[in-house]
């Protein structure tokens, strides 16, 4: 890089300077950038800076066998793997036409749910801290890490489990499994009104957080803005029951929104949300036991399986928005294209563009951490 | 003499100490140096997502005297959490150069070591030690916290029986390094830190820091001249 990229340059003739935040800053989300041109406090405009963690995921894709994919989709959106997987192989089986198992895509909404909850919790925490509380992110992230401790036993991995895969999942749930996931969640409510003290109510945060990084629901719409994000301008859309994928129409929750569109409103959308997730995950653990038979369809032999010539989009709603996949295949043993609609490239560019205008700086990092933007989804 | 500026430096590189205790003195400051270590976590990658669980309450990584830090300039620890795109990597030895010496690098995840998942991709380096003299690899994808945490330690030992000396190298092989950056970010690639003159005044240079890269330096170098910032009251 060269010096004159990275030194404060000062505009002739204004008070008006440009800043860098990012990409190695604490109030940035991730590996990303964000150039700020600044008139004192305010920002007159603000630009962002992607493209850290470009790895040139399609492009891999188009390399690779179908089954070797599945290693590197989850990688996508870290705080929030198994998404990806799940819609992967959506539209894997979409295109081979394959039906999978009943008690298969049980197994796929409970690891659905605990993703979400775990995503949610790491929010909370880094949402807080951009306010200066750091209670809740030491909070978050030992609540997520029994999550995790869940998800390990589940799959045997923490954060990447590569346990979908197109038919179903790998294997079935462990013994008294659901004994544990039932204390997890028991363990969640009593906490519930922990975190309502320390977070949700706690007026050093709701004064901080109130009336900043404000959406209405029409540039909302404009935006492309989905999840979340949407539900806090209080438009109740969700993929889960609007769209309805594997057993969701079965499953009886609520869409929770807010009709601010603040900052404030946003996280308290998120909570709203991780005690749905309970109220589903306590559904599964319920119904569960009683679906029988296998886990996943059979499926050829993964090492050389030529899915047939086709295309399918699936979407599903992740913890950050919409997610979804749209996959080409051209009956080979490689997909032809995979594009990956993922839910933060409309947060994290232009809704953060749009939104730091006007705000002042201290805000900004809130705001960010506020769209729970992914900047690996981003780049991709 | 040499010379930083206009102002005269009395650099005695290679003089033999006389003191008698020299010896304990330096095995009192390792033994400081490698219990209270500020660490930059650069999140170049998915890595980063298995710190906050072992920098909070359950892994707790401040009992072994480490602490995040916010700026290069007062860290210790470069710590690269996961592949490294070619953009990122410019950012990184930028950073890198800025922090003070003795300074030590870490790389979490495979990808650091060779590639890893993306060993294949035409956007990422793939390996680190090409760019950055690293002391210490964690494998893994991704490392769990109890191997971070024990990468830390090895860190720890390595700083305590003074082998922590990887910084050194990219004084001492600073042609080598250079020679991998350029190939990568072209013949133009420069960073505002005089590492020639830092190894000068360190005493490290040998004749592998200077060479046919650092002379494709020399020819594009700009001097860096300060920003007039107009400040109105």
């Amino acid at each position: 890089m060269r010096p004159e990229n990275y030194q404060l340059v000062a505009l002739p003739n204004s008070d008006e300077y440009e800043l860098f935040i990012g990409p190695n800053h604490p109030g940035i989300e991730g590996n990303y950038a964000f150039k700020l041109k600044l008139d004192g406090d305010r920002v007159i405009s603000g630009k962002a800076d992607a493209g850290y963690l470009h790895r040139g995921f399609e492009k891999l894709m188009e390399g690779r066998l179908w089954i070797q994919n599945l290693a590197i989709v989850p990688r996508i959106c870290v705080p929030d793997p198994v998404p990806m997987e799940v819609v992967y192989s959506l539209t894997v089986e979409d295109i081979e036409k394959m039906e999978v198992p009943l008690r298969g895509q049980w197994i796929r909404v409970m690891q659905l749910e605990l993703s979400r909850i775990a995503s949610h919790l790491f929010t909370f925490g880094g949402h807080a801290a951009t306010t200066g509380m750091y209670t809740p992110s030491y909070w978050g992230v030992a609540d997520r890490d029994l999550a995790l401790d869940l998800f390990e036993e589940l799959t045997g991995g923490r954060v990447y489990h590569i346990y979908n895969i197109p038919g179903g999942v790998r294997r079935d749930i462990p013994n008294g499994f659901l004994d544990r996931l039932s204390d997890y969640l028991d363990y969640l409510e009593t906490r519930q009104n922990d975190y309502d003290n320390l977070l949700f109510t706690n007026q050093v945060f709701v004064k901080r957080a109130r009336n900043v990084g404000v959406i209405n629901q029409e540039q909302a719409l404009e935006w492309g803005v989905t999840g979340p994000n949407l539900r806090a301008t209080g438009l109740a859309f969700d993929v889960r029951r609007d769209d309805p994928y594997l057993i969701y129409n079965e499953l009886d929750f609520e869409i929770p929104t807010q009709t601010a569109g603040d900052c404030l409103a946003r996280i308290l959308v998120r909570r709203d949300e991780l005690f749905q997730s309970v109220r589903i995950l306590r559904q599964i653990i319920k119904h569960l036991p009683s679906v029988k038979g296998p886990v996943r369809a059979p499926i050829p032999n993964p090492l050389a399986w030529n899915v047939s010539m086709g295309e399918s989009y699936c979407r599903v709603e992740s913890s950050k928005g919409e997610l979804a996949y749209y996959t080409v295949s051209d009956g080979g043993p490689k997909p032809y294209r995979v594009h990956v609609r993922g839910a933060s490239s409309m947060h994290a560019v232009q809704v953060l563009e749009n939104m730091a205008v006007g705000q002042r700086i201290e805000d900004i990092a809130q705001i960010m951490f506020s769209l729970d933007a992914c900047p690996p989804e981003v780049d991709r | 003499m040499s010379k930083i500026g206009n102002i005269p430096v009395n650099a005695q590189a290679g003089k033999k100490r006389t003191n008698p205790l020299a010896g304990v003195f330096d095995e009192l400051v390792q033994f400081c140096q490698s219990r209270s270590m500020f660490m930059l976590h650069y999140c170049t990658g998915c890595g980063a997502i298995e710190l906050p669980p072992a920098m909070t309450s359950r892994f707790d990584m401040e009992r072994l005297g480490i602490q995040p830090m916010v700026t290069p300039r007062q860290a210790d620890i470069l710590l690269v959490t996961g592949y490294v795109s070619v953009k990122t990597l410019k950012r990184v030895i930028l950073t890198y150069e800025q922090m003070q010496s003795p300074k030590y690098v870490i790389g979490i995840c495979s990808c650091t070591v060779n590639g890893g998942m993306y060993w294949q991709s035409y956007a990422t380096a793939k390996v680190l030690n090409e760019y950055l003299p690293v002391d210490v690899y964690i494998a893994g994808c991704m490392p769990r916290p109890e191997a971070v945490i024990e990468g830390m330690r090895r860190l720890m030992r390595n700083i305590e029986e003074g082998k922590g000396h990887a910084w050194k190298d990219y004084f001492q092989r600073y042609d080598y390094y250079l020679g991998n950056q350029q190939h990568l970010f072209g013949d133009d690639w420069q960073t505002p830190t005089d590492i020639i003159g830092e190894a000068r005044h360190y005493g490290l240079e040998t004749e592998q820091t200077y060479g046919e890269h650092t002379r494709i330096l020399e020819q594009h170098q700009q001097p860096l001249e300060p920003h007039k910032m107009r400040i109105k009251f």
